[in-house]
């Protein structure tokens, strides 16, 4: 445990260290934690809840009753997917709050959420280190 | 930022480095391309009207009605789910596909539009159980992706239409036809 919190800790000591503001992302894409649910899930999905959906926390759910028998590792990722894609989702709906003196700031009189997002990318060098850390982390930079 | 949350998150960024690319049909960007080509001329397709014309149509076809021809016009993309035979549970295999649709639908670009869900299956089998299948499955998408994925329910609508819309020149029964089209309704409401 002490030892995956200073690997955490060096990663994000590290992030620190990354280009002015922006960091490392420290979410990823919905995508990317389907794949890892498949890859550590999908086995004991097709065995303990074949026919049972994403949806409704009915997969979880399922999985979860079968905890006994399913893979660590897939116990494991389930809880880090939901987390992550938690995580994904408050990122992305903070930005335009977070982001909103900067907007109106640098990107004054643009119209539109895409355009508006696109100037708060280019401004990226202007912008403050919060605003900046939410576009990385809803993943549209 | 709940700490806890992040540090979990940021586990998985890292475990995902030791994930082999896999050979995945479809992006983000490819998706986005195809949904965002939204044109002045962009027909309204009411879909009260595409279920009434299929349920006046059962077994012979709705290519050429009035409400799902305007619907061919449309921006849209045609993707890959898989089902377990003959249910509407998603094979874990397609759960990719349907983080793919959420990140782009959550993008800034498409974020404000409604997109319609429309589930085919191929045309083995007896048509109105296959009306049933396909719109039970694209129900399950829309659940998958409203709940799973909280893209916002008034953003998304879900239909079934069996095996009334083959892909043009393809036999009905090819396995092609058991598809999933993602069409581009325009700004949401």
């Amino acid at each position: 445990m002490k030892i995956r919190f200073a690997a955490l800790g060096g990663i994000m000591l590290a992030a620190s260290f990354a280009s002015a503001g922006v960091g490392v992302a420290q979410t990823v894409s919905y995508a990317d934690a389907m794949t890892m649910l498949t890859r550590d899930c999908g086995a004991d999905v097709k065995k303990f809840c074949r026919g049972i959906n994403l949806g409704n926390g009915k997969l979880a759910n399922c999985l979860g009753e079968h905890q006994a028998q399913v893979s660590p590792q897939c116990t494991s990722t389930l809880a880090s997917v939901i987390a992550s894609i938690q995580a994904r989702l408050a990122a992305q709906a903070s930005v335009f709050k977070v982001c909103a003196s900067n907007a109106a700031m640098h990107c004054g009189g643009v119209q539109g959420e895409a355009n508006i997002v696109q100037c708060l990318v280019k401004t990226e060098r202007i912008d403050s280190n919060a605003c900046n850390q939410a576009i990385t982390n809803a993943g549209w930079r | 930022m709940n700490t806890r949350l992040l540090s979990r998150g940021l586990a998985l960024a890292l475990l995902l480095g030791a994930v082999p690319a896999s050979a995945q049909q479809m992006s983000e960007q490819q998706l986005v391309g195809s949904l965002r080509n939204v044109t002045q001329a962009a027909p309204a397709v009411d879909v009260g009207v595409l279920v009434q014309e299929l349920e006046a149509n059962a077994g012979k076809g709705v290519a050429d009605l009035p409400a799902w021809h305007a619907l061919a016009q449309l921006p849209q993309f045609t993707l890959d789910v898989e089902f377990e035979n003959d249910s509407v549970g998603i094979e874990p295999e397609s759960y990719r596909t349907l983080g793919v649709i959420a990140d782009a639908l959550h993008g800034p670009l498409l974020r404000d539009y409604k997109f319609l869900i429309v589930g085919h299956t191929n045309a083995t089998g007896d048509a109105r159980h296959n009306l049933k299948l396909s719109s039970e499955r694209a129900d399950a998408i829309l659940q998958a992706l409203t709940t799973t994925f909280s893209v916002p329910g008034s953003h998304l609508i879900a239909i079934g239409v069996g095996q009334e819309l083959p892909l043009e020149g393809t036999d009905p029964k090819a396995a092609a036809n058991r598809r999933v089209q993602l069409v581009n309704l325009g700004i949401a409401q």
